[in-house]
């Protein structure tokens, strides 16, 4: 057992037509006991970015702490939000920062990138735990269920799926996948961000 | 061998840890306390390495105290849990790290709501209904998930409570023969005979 | 700790060090970093050099990006294309890259290979090869064609013709048998081509497209998807739920639009 493996969780994120979806499972155990079927380890950034951290539990909270301290200060400095892609790039140096010691996170990114035009464009990044930056168009996953998520989302994504399509195309391709996991599952929630509004719905999930 | 629970009900959390302190394999001290009064409403158990239990739980009690004094009011449970696990997380960092495992239970006294949080020596910070650390967690969880309810008045909770302790006394191997219950509610903390 | 400013020093942070060894000896192995097989190659001909590489980025047996840009850029007339781990190349090409472009400010000259190429064999040679970065170095300057290979412990090659990653071997055989002297663009391009195709095809780290670069003195095109041999096919099916499918427990909308209504108070103002 390595220490990724060591408190459980899985994270995927996906493009839809002028929006994109990000989920993740609900349990933190130790090794094989269950502790909590309701740990979050989805965070807001901004009105319109939102990051899962999959990995070891005091990293999550610990890197939580570091990019919120870190994208307030850039908040103040530049007296405007960041953008998701800047985001991703804080994300990926404050891991590289630590190659050689790293923190057990392979992190990913969701949002609505503002245009020059005034409008928006979905972003979705991940990056393993020493910060190497995969930008897709389609999805991106992290976690303990990666490789079952990776499979199944190939199988179900495609091009153009409306907010309430991808909801649907996201929850199904994570439940699926947690459920051949033993160390993700326990109940799911999923953010789906549109230019103007983010439905988080908790989702009904095995409890096994 | 140390055992603890936690449970949160209506407007209260529920703390018990056995009170045996053991040394290798001989039980030295059998009303040992387990369970810090941190503030008015902030009860913590602790658990784990023998010697990093007391010291941590000390220093934590003692900062605690330091900001009531500072600031003329005490820390929230949320806030007070997030410092002991940056604690934990920053020892971890160091050469010789706590092996210390937690259980914070308080009641915020501006939101009026009972915390429970779960804590272990990684700094791995988790809020929850229920908790337990050690071997009576492979009892007590199952016992928890089906009998905990979050609405129960006091009478119920510290049934459930007792329920747990029955089932470690009776199934584990190295049960502990006693222990100490205390309760934080909105009258602050106090502690309770089963 | 959090520290006073956001903008950090230079320079790695060693502090998790400890205790991610403390919790190896508690019997938790620590993940090894993600290494990708890769080809990468590059090759003089009559005008300049021309570069090239796949596009498969592997962790462990998964592909985990099946089209990322392993061609880096370093300088307008310099490329650098990466193989081993990841997050090193990146990072390394990225850090040469702002020191080149302060090395060309400073001295008021158009940057040449063989500086990039020492700024990377220095800092790799000072990491003692933790840093996994193989690289390929190709670029046009004052001097002509440039083309190196730099390895992880800041080893250096000077060659016509090279290849790096964990198809090399494949790669180096195509160009063993089909690179000569004096070649046009088209000969060269395809030569890439086909070198990086054997990788792609032979090697099972390598895959999906081939992403070539040719600089000349006067300019570098850098072409992404040269070759694309592996397009997915178009799904024959759609495996769209049907809205409703997914049962959830609880929902939460936040609206990012505030929309507010404009009461009129009091007496309005005469304007006439």
């Amino acid at each position: 057992m390595s220490i990724m493996q060591y408190n459980g969780g899985s994270v995927i994120a996906m493009v839809g037509k002028d929006c994109v979806a990000i989920a993740s499972d609900l349990r933190l155990g130790v090794q094989s006991l269950s502790i909590s079927a309701n740990y979050q380890k989805i965070f807001p950034i901004t009105d319109r970015i939102y990051v899962g951290l999959p990995g070891l539990g005091t990293d999550v909270t610990t890197l939580h702490e570091q990019f919120r301290y870190r994208v307030n200060m850039y908040t103040i400095k530049e007296e405007r939000e960041i953008e998701p892609q800047t985001f991703a790039q804080l994300v990926s140096s404050t891991l590289y920062e630590r190659r050689f010691g790293p923190y057990f996170i392979e992190p990913v990114v969701a949002g609505m990138q503002k245009l020059p035009t005034g409008g928006f464009a979905p972003f979705i990044a991940a990056t393993d735990l020493i910060g190497c930056l995969n930008f897709a168009k389609d999805f991106v996953v992290a976690g303990t269920a990666s490789e079952k998520l990776f499979g199944v989302a190939e199988g179900l994504w495609e091009p153009d799926l409306e907010a309430e399509d991808l909801f649907e195309t996201i929850s199904q391709t994570l439940l699926n996948a947690v459920d051949r996991d033993a160390f993700s599952g326990w109940g799911a929630v999923v953010h789906v961000i549109t230019k103007d509004k983010v439905v988080t719905r908790t989702l009904k999930g095995r409890m096994d | 061998m140390d055992v603890s629970f936690a449970i949160t009900g209506k407007g209260y959390v529920i703390l018990a840890a056995d009170t045996t302190a053991a040394h290798s394999i001989i039980k030295v001290k059998l009303d040992e306390d387990k369970i810090k009064e941190l503030s008015p409403h902030l009860l913590m158990a602790y658990s784990g390495e023998p010697g990093d239990t007391v010291q941590f739980a000390e220093y934590v009690e003692r900062n605690i105290r330091l900001y009531q004094i500072r600031n003329l009011y005490p820390l929230r449970p949320s806030s007070a849990a997030s410092w002991i696990r940056r604690s934990l997380a920053d020892s971890l960092r160091s050469r010789k790290p706590y092996s210390v495992n937690l259980l914070l239970g308080g009641y915020d006294t501006t939101t009026h709501t009972p915390h429970l949080y779960w804590m272990d020596y990684l700094g791995t910070l988790v809020d929850v209904p229920f908790a337990a650390h050690g071997y009576g967690s492979y009892f007590a969880l199952s016992l928890l998930d089906r009998y905990h309810d979050p609405e129960a008045p006091l009478e119920e909770g510290l049934a459930v409570l007792k329920r747990c302790i029955d089932e470690v006394t009776k199934r584990l191997v190295v049960a502990q023969p006693k222990y100490k219950v205390k309760v934080v509610d909105k009258d602050g903390v106090r502690e309770v005979e089963l | 700790m959090a520290s006073p400013s956001v903008y950090n020093g230079s320079g790695f942070d060693f502090s998790n060090v400890t205790r991610n060894s403390f919790l190896e000896g508690r019997g938790l192995p620590l993940p090894k970093a993600t290494s990708t097989g890769t080809t990468i190659v590059g090759c003089v001909y009559r005008d300049g050099i021309v570069l090239g590489a796949d596009t498969r980025a592997t962790e462990g047996p998964i592909v985990a990006d099946k089209n990322c840009e392993k061609i880096h850029y370093i300088a307008d007339n310099i490329r650098c294309c990466g193989a081993g781990t990841a997050a090193d190349t990146e990072f390394t090409t990225a850090l040469i890259a702002s020191n080149m472009e302060m090395h060309a400010l400073s001295t008021g000259r158009k940057p040449r290979v063989v500086t990039a190429m020492t700024m990377l064999k220095q800092m790799l040679f000072r990491y003692q090869g933790h840093i996994g970065a193989a690289l390929v170095l190709g670029g046009v300057d004052a001097t002509g064609p440039q083309l190196f290979t730099i390895h992880p412990h800041g080893s250096t090659d000077k060659l016509p013709y090279v290849t790096m990653g964990s198809g090399s071997l494949a790669a180096m055989a195509v160009f063993e048998s089909g690179w000569k002297p004096d070649m046009s663009r088209e000969e060269a391009l395809a030569l890439v081509a086909a070198a990086i195709s054997a990788g792609i095809f032979n090697d099972l780290g390598s895959g999906s497209n081939v992403d070539a670069c040719v600089i000349t003195a006067t300019q570098t095109d850098f072409l992404r998807g040269f070759v694309k041999p592996n397009e997915r096919v178009e799904k024959e099916r759609r495996y769209v739920f049907k809205r409703g499918t997914t049962a959830w427990k609880k929902e939460e909308i936040k609206n990012l639009v505030v929309s507010e209504t404009v009461v009129g108070h009091g007496e309005q103002m005469d304007v006439s």
